[in-house]
Formats: structure tokens, C-alpha cells, sequence
């Protein structure tokens, strides 16, 4: 609908100023001294309020047509038309009014020549109504700015709650603590490969956080983070802990967004090589096709054990950071045939 | 001197050898095995029938929760674990202790004086009550776990067709095979989530998924056709929770 028809108080705006141009309309009719004001305004003031609405019909080309989007010529002829239209069906009613106000003989007017010269009458309508669209069009334009401020502010803060969602998952508490439990363990038998852990775990949170504060990192750089993440799990896990990737070169400079992989490799230790006796080879691979990135986590998965234990809650926060992102572009989609668990996510690739 | 016998149960080597040189200061323990896995701790706590065990509670197969349904009750019980503390609050009192992984000496030590303390007043109760308080907390089950001997069973709840009361035991009843397990059919009842498991009768527990029809027997009194023919008797009450689901 249009937005002055859903606004009471833009209508009654927009009613007054049809008033004025129903008085200049009178003035029209008067001031030449051939007709007096009763009739003046007895034939203005309706056919100005019917014309409003008629007006009103220019919104949905507006809508239909975008400034930006259409070309002069097209707009031109668009409005032009429908104008033509407009008018006349306007002229068309005025003089029909004009003809029931003459015969009713309430006024004292000569019946050969109608109140208003047609061709006159059709010329103020054709430029009243253009006058309308041009209304209309600062309208769309004003909407489309306010809508515009409301969705960055939107995507502000949904990237501010991924922000603080990334940063909680980046620092796992189990992580954290059994990495210190290994240190322990090794300061005494060890203290040489417990001087190594501490660093490389003080690496990994140092390069975390850097990372985590950008906006968007290359896939590069992700891989070195989960490098290092799995540097620290392989002192806990030992041989059980093997890991695969497969990038594409072209695949190492797209950029993503920091952390995005990460959890994913996490998950796939936690509830999937930590389950099995002899553990398992966690396999990343990228795939590049031009405008979309995708990346897959593939590891094995104990049989018997349930999956459910907490796996959702890590690739549901990955899978809303994509949609924050990439909207319907961001894909996530998981699978399991009971033997090996498959994560795969797709986006837009950004150089 | 009576030796104390000590299992240490965790996935992780580098775990396994901080409880050993703690362990170390104390000659009356003797490490009677080390087990990397739940199925590995369940068969060693059952042969070798230790006084002490060091459990951790994420591990491959079992979970420490699920060991310590499987074993018998009368010895102490330490976890060992980076799970969060509020998580293992609720089994503090029935628990020797928990350690939270880094752990000190000196915490260590604490946790000693406490395994001596209950070791001394050997009461298996502590552990029936830990076992009720795990199941009560880890509902609805996803797995029954079943232990012959120092084999362990593990059946997943999907594959359970219905569940039968046999005098101390029950016995879980899949593609016509039957498991028994001590615990009364009251209590499988309370952790099988009731959507699925519905008790049809004083001696049964019915799975909808396996149901193919109900049949009027005598006045008041149905059966319950599985879809393999199996004929199970449904009470009134029963009738009326069927009626309910379906």
C-alpha cells in the first residue's frame, strides 16, 4: 500500500496540500471574471480530492520502475503514458462533473462552453501527476535509506554476537586444561618438551586472538592456527592423532572469517579420534570453484558411541556465523554413516 | 602393611604418568594396571578386583559414568577429569573425591587422606548411591550397557524391542535375543525416554517403534503383536498410556 494511505496523519498532510491547489484551481476559474467563486469551488474541490487518489496510482510505478535501475528513455515513455492516462480519465470525469453542475441549475452559468478549457484542464493534470511520481520517488529514496541504516546496524550487531561467540569458542576449557595437565606431567619426566608445550600453547591463544579481532583472514592463515592446535592436541593424543589436508593453492589466499574452521578440527577430535582405541586421520580438503569456497572436515567415528553428546552446539554457532555472514549463500551441512562423520560448508569466495 | 590396589583408567599417556609419580610417595599403592580405554578399565577393575581406582570420565568406548555402572561397588572411586566442576558437584558427596585436572601435590594428598578414610569404612552404598544419581542425571538413555563376565555388552536403546522384569533382573530383549542385567524394571522405565518406551504391563517395558498391532484377548484384557509375532500381555493402565501415545 502506499505509504501516505497507511499514515492518517500523512494523508491529512497530503489532503491540505490537494486543498491549496483546489483553491488555485478555483482562482483559475473565477479570476478570468466570467464565473463566480460558489462555482468556483463547487467544481474544484471535488475533481482536485478525486485526482489525490488518482495520483496516488504513480507509487506502484515508482516501485516498479527504480530511478537507479531504469533507463531515461524507458522512464520517460513509462510516465509520460501514464500521465496521458491519468489526465484524461481526470478531464474525462471533470467534464461530466461540469456538465451535472451547469444542468442542475443551481448556478448561473452560460451552458455552451464547459467551466475549464479541456485542453488547459489536461495539461494541469498531466503536470500534477508528474508532480506526484516526483513525490514518490523521494519517498522510495528516503525508505530505501532508513532500511538501509537499519540493516548495518543489524549486521553490526550480529557481527559484534559472532565476535564474542568466536572468542568463547576459541578458548575450549578442556582444551585448556588438559594442555596444562600435560605440561604438569611433563615438567618432571620432560622438562624440555613441557617448555615446548608452554609455548606453543601461548602461541596458539597469542595467534588466536590476533586473528580473531580481524574481519576476514586468509584460509592461509586458518591453516596455521589449526596447525598449531593440532601441534598441542598431538602431545596429548600421541600417535592416535593423524591429520590430512588437501588445499588447492588457488584455495590459500581466498579470504574467511577467523575461527571459522577451527572448531570444526576441534569437533573432530573431541567427538570423534578421542572416542577410538587406536584413533584416526582427521582429513581437511578445500575445493575452489570460481565464486564458492568449500571446505570439508572428514574424520572417523566410533560406532558405538552416541553422536549427540554436545556435537550440534559447536557446528550450530558455525553454521549461524555463516548465515551472519553470507546469508543463504553460507552452507553447512553435516553427515554420518556411522563409521566416519563428514562436515562440509560452502561461501562465497572474496579475494 | 596391607598395600592399597590402585587402577589408573585415562586415554591420555601424559595423564596417566603425572597419577604414577604422585603415586610414587606413597609405597602402601601399587599400580596394579594402567588402562587407556572404558572397555580396558571395566575388564581390569573386574579381574583384578583393585580397592582404588583413578577414573577419568571422557574416554573411547566407556565413559567414566559408564564404568562405573558395570563394575561392582565396593571400592573407591577418584575422577580424575578437565570436566567442569559444576558438572561433577552433584556426585561430590558419593565420590571419594574429584580432581580437576591441573591438580597439585598437595590436593593430591587431600585426595588420599579421603581414599583412606573410606577405605577404612568399606560400604558399597557410596556407589549404588553415585550410580543412581549418574542415571537420574543422564537421561534418556541412548545406550544400555550390559556386562557378562568382563565382557561388555553394549546395546544401543533403538534396537531394544521391550524390556522384561525377571525376578532381580531385566532383560532387554533385541531381535529375539535377551540380555540380563541387575535393576529393577521401575528404574529402566524412569531412564528410557517415554516417548519411545512405554510400560505396557507390571512385567513389561514396550518400544513403539517394534508394535504392529493391539488385540482384544478377554474382556479387559489385550495383547500387544510385535511386528516379529511376539505376544506381550498389556494390564488396563498399560491399555490406557498406549492409547495416550498412539
Amino acid at each position: 500500500m502506499h505509504p501516505i494511505l497507511a499514515d492518517t496523519q500523512k494523508l491529512l498532510v497530503y489532503l491540505v496540500a490537494w486543498l491549496l491547489i483546489a483553491l488555485l484551481l478555483s482562482a483559475l476559474i473565477v479570476v478570468p471574471g466570467e464565473q463566480a467563486w460558489p462555482l468556483g469551488f463547487a467544481f474544484s474541490l471535488p475533481i482536485s480530492f478525486v485526482y489525490a487518489f488518482i495520483c496516488l496510482s504513480g507509487w506502484y510505478l515508482c516501485r516498479a520502475f527504480p530511478l537507479q535501475k531504469t533507463d531515461t528513455m524507458r522512464l520517460l515513455t513509462v510516465f509520460l503514458l501514464s500521465a496521458a492516462i491519468s489526465s484524461s480519465i481526470w478531464v474525462l470525469l471533470s467534464s461530466i462533473w461540469s456538465w451535472v453542475l451547469i444542468q442542475s441549475g443551481v448556478f448561473n452559468v452560460p451552458s455552451s462552453r464547459p467551466i475549464v478549457e479541456t485542453r488547459l484542464l489536461f495539461g494541469i493534470g498531466m503536470l500534477l501527476y508528474l508532480l506526484a511520481v516526483a513525490i514518490d520517488y523521494l519517498i522510495v529514496a528516503f525508505e530505501e535509506s532508513r532500511d538501509a541504516e537499519r540493516r548495518s546496524f543489524q549486521m553490526k550487531v550480529l557481527a559484534q554476537d559472532a565476535e564474542l561467540r568466536a572468542l568463547r569458542a576459541q578458548i575450549d576449557p578442556h582444551f585448556l586444561f588438559n594442555s596444562l595437565n600435560s605440561i604438569s606431567a611433563l615438567t618432571m619426566q620432560n622438562p624440555k618438551a613441557a617448555r615446548d608445550m608452554t609455548i606453543k600453547l601461548a602461541d596458539f591463544f597469542r595467534t588466536s586472538l590476533k586473528l580473531g579481532a580481524q574481519e576476514f583472514i586468509t584460509l592461509e592463515e586458518e591453516l596455521t592456527l589449526i596447525r598449531m592446535f593440532l601441534d598441542i592436541e598431538k602431545v596429548r593424543f600421541g600417535a592416535r592423532l593423524k591429520f590430512e589436508e588437501h588445499i588447492s593453492d588457488t584455495a590459500l589466499q581466498t579470504r574467511i572469517p577467523p575461527l571459522l574452521l577451527q572448531p570444526l578440527v576441534e569437533n573432530a577430535i573431541r567427538h570423534g579420534v578421542a572416542h577410538l582405541l587406536e584413533g584416526g586421520t582427521i582429513k581437511l580438503s578445500t575445493d575452489a570453484n570460481g565464486r564458492l569456497l568449500n571446505v570439508v572436515v572428514e574424520n572417523p567415528v566410533d560406532p558405538d558411541t552416541p553422536l549427540s553428546r554436545g556435537t550440534g552446539v559447536g557446528l550450530e554457532n558455525v553454521r549461524k556465523r555463516l548465515h551472519t555472514l553470507y546469508g543463504t549463500d553460507g552452507v553447512l551441512s553435516a553427515n554420518s554413516d556411522g563409521t566416519r562423520f563428514k562436515v562440509s560448508v560452502t561461501f562465497p569466495v572474496r579475494k | 602393611m596391607t598395600t592399597i590396589q590402585a587402577i589408573l583408567v585415562d586415554d591420555e599417556e601424559l595423564a596417566r604418568t603425572l597419577l604414577r609419580e604422585y603415586l610414587a610417595e606413597y609405597p602402601d599403592v601399587e599400580i596394579a594396571a594402567e588402562c587407556a580405554n572404558g572397555f580396558d578399565a571395566v575388564r581390569n577393575i573386574i579381574e583384578l578386583k583393585p580397592d582404588l581406582v583413578f577414573l577419568d570420565i571422557q574416554m573411547p568406548k566407556l565413559s567414566g559414568f559408564e564404568v562405573l555402572e558395570l563394575i561392582p561397588h565396593d571400592l573407591a572411586v577418584v575422577f580424575v577429569t578437565a570436566y567442569d566442576q559444576y558438572a561433577l558437584q552433584a556426585f561430590n558427596v558419593h565420590a571419594v573425591d574429584y580432581l580437576l585436572k591441573p591438580f597439585t601435590k598437595e590436593r593430591f594428598a587431600e585426595t588420599m587422606r579421603l581414599v583412606r578414610q573410606r577405605l577404612q569404612g568399606r560400604d558399597s552404598k557410596v556407589l549404588d548411591q553415585l550410580v543412581h544419581s549418574v542415571r537420574q542425571r543422564e537421561k534418556p538413555l541412548q545406550r544400555v550397557l550390559i556386562r557378562n563376565g568382563s565382557q561388555v555388552h553394549v546395546i544401543p536403546v533403538d534396537q531394544i524391542e521391550y524390556v522384561e522384569a525377571q525376578d532381580d533382573y531385566v532383560a532387554f530383549v533385541t531381535k529375539g535375543k535377551k540380555h540380563l542385567k541387575q535393576q529393577r524394571l521401575s528404574e529402566v522405565e524412569e531412564q528410557l525416554d517415554n516417548a519411545r518406551f512405554v510400560r505396557i504391563h507390571r512385567s513389561y517395558i514396550l518400544n513403539l517403534d517394534y508394535l504392529a498391532r493391539i488385540e482384544l484377548y478377554a474382556k479387559d484384557s489385550r495383547m500387544a503383536i510385535l511386528k516379529d509375532g511376539t505376544q506381550l500381555q498389556v494390564s488396563r493402565s498399560g491399555y490406557e498410556k498406549l492409547k495416550a501415545r498412539l
